[in-house]
């Protein structure tokens, strides 16, 4: 086919248009993907914290805010919103600094060591999550329940016996811990695909090492 | 140990980048693509590297890992081609070197080009490269006899494609 074969000519020539990349940009690129896992954590995280903000601004109504007032919970709620979002960007802020670590690493060493330092701050997160919803939920059941036997005037229906406490605390830890367990199996979903991934970036890399 | 294999793909690599660039050039239409495409290819070959034992040359391999990884990424991503699309600065010709009419028909031959099947496009790109049937079979892993049996189908395309 002589056209083909034209073309083929041509295609020699194109030779001098192609790009040419320097022996550093193709060092960097071999890096690269480790990079944009991290980069989800960091936006995903982001993400999270605007999601949680949004659903406590819609929740947290007058109505809300009365309860509260009814349970005499108001102060606890404000200490445990400020300090939630003072932890949640505390690490945003980590992963910001685990993204940016990543992007400007220029060895497989020191790769290796910030992708484990990413899954240790991703850790780290999920159990301040789970930590702080069980206490928080722990808290909050026992405030209830003093400030209603402090605010109520009958006394006949708040009177528990040692079984009525029993099956309440069971009812209460079982909650609890359906609560955290669907917490964790959300947690363990959105980080998970990208903790696996890291990991196996990891493992690629120490392969490398060793031989 | 690590440092030493990464200076020697490394090294490699940019020797030898032109085969990475042309095939992006058959399997993208832009120069974001073209550099994605660029980049998957590069975290590919060092992937692979480690079974790279220098059996062959590192273009005879290198040809066979990057067209995987474009016709698998392709594939991924099922993307219709549009020939509108079509880049022109990417085949940018010099105009004193063809008059209209032969510029005007590498064109059409390579729009046409575009239109074909990721396979297909690794069976062309291998032509232009000036592979013969062994070294075509080799990369794409498949028989000599296939190899031409599936040319020549491509040939017939193009012609169709051209002069529908």
């Amino acid at each position: 086919m002589d056209d083909l074969d034209l073309l083929k000519k041509d295609w020699k020539k194109q030779e001098a248009n192609l790009p040419h990349l320097t022996y550093e940009e193709i060092y960097k690129m071999i890096w690269k993907k480790s990079s944009s896992i991290v980069k989800w954590i960091f936006l995903i995280s982001i993400l999270e914290f605007l999601l949680g903000a949004v659903l406590n601004i819609f929740l947290a109504d007058e109505e809300y805010w009365q309860q509260m007032e009814q349970y005499n919970l108001t102060e606890f709620t404000v200490l445990v919103y400020v300090l939630s979002y003072l932890i949640t960007f505390y690490f945003i802020f980590r992963f910001y600094k685990n993204y940016r670590n990543i992007n400007a690493t220029d060895s497989a060493k020191k790769l290796m060591k910030n992708i484990l330092k990413t899954r240790k701050t991703v850790k780290h997160y999920i159990a301040f999550i789970l930590i702080s919803t069980g206490v928080v939920f722990l808290i909050t059941i026992f405030l209830m329940l003093r400030n209603h036997a402090v605010t109520t005037t009958s006394t006949q229906n708040m009177e528990f016996d040692a079984t009525q406490w029993l099956i309440f605390i069971g009812g209460t830890l079982l909650v609890l811990g359906i609560l955290l367990g669907v917490v964790w199996l959300i947690y363990r979903v959105i980080y998970g695909i990208l903790l696996r991934r890291l990991y196996k970036n990891y493992k690629e890399l120490k392969r490398l090492e060793v031989e | 140990m690590n440092k030493e294999l990464e200076h020697q793909f490394v090294t490699n690599l940019e020797k030898h980048q032109n085969i990475a660039h042309k095939i992006c050039r058959i399997y993208t239409n832009d120069q974001d693509s073209h550099n994605d495409l660029f980049q998957e290819i590069t975290i590919q070959l060092w992937k692979a590297y480690p079974k790279f034992r220098g059996e062959s040359k590192f273009s005879t391999w290198m040809y066979r890992v990057a067209l995987n990884t474009a016709i698998t990424l392709y594939r991924k991503k099922k993307r219709n081609i549009k020939t509108q699309d079509y880049d022109t600065v990417h085949f940018k010709i010099k105009a004193e070197e063809y008059d209209d009419e032969a510029e005007r028909h590498l064109k059409i031959m390579y729009d046409a080009i575009k239109q074909l099947n990721d396979i297909d496009k690794a069976l062309v790109f291998l032509y232009l490269e000036d592979k013969n049937y062994a070294e075509i079979s080799y990369t794409l892993g498949i028989t000599e006899v296939n190899a031409r049996v599936k040319m020549n189908r491509v040939k017939t395309k193009l012609k169709n494609i051209i002069n529908p």
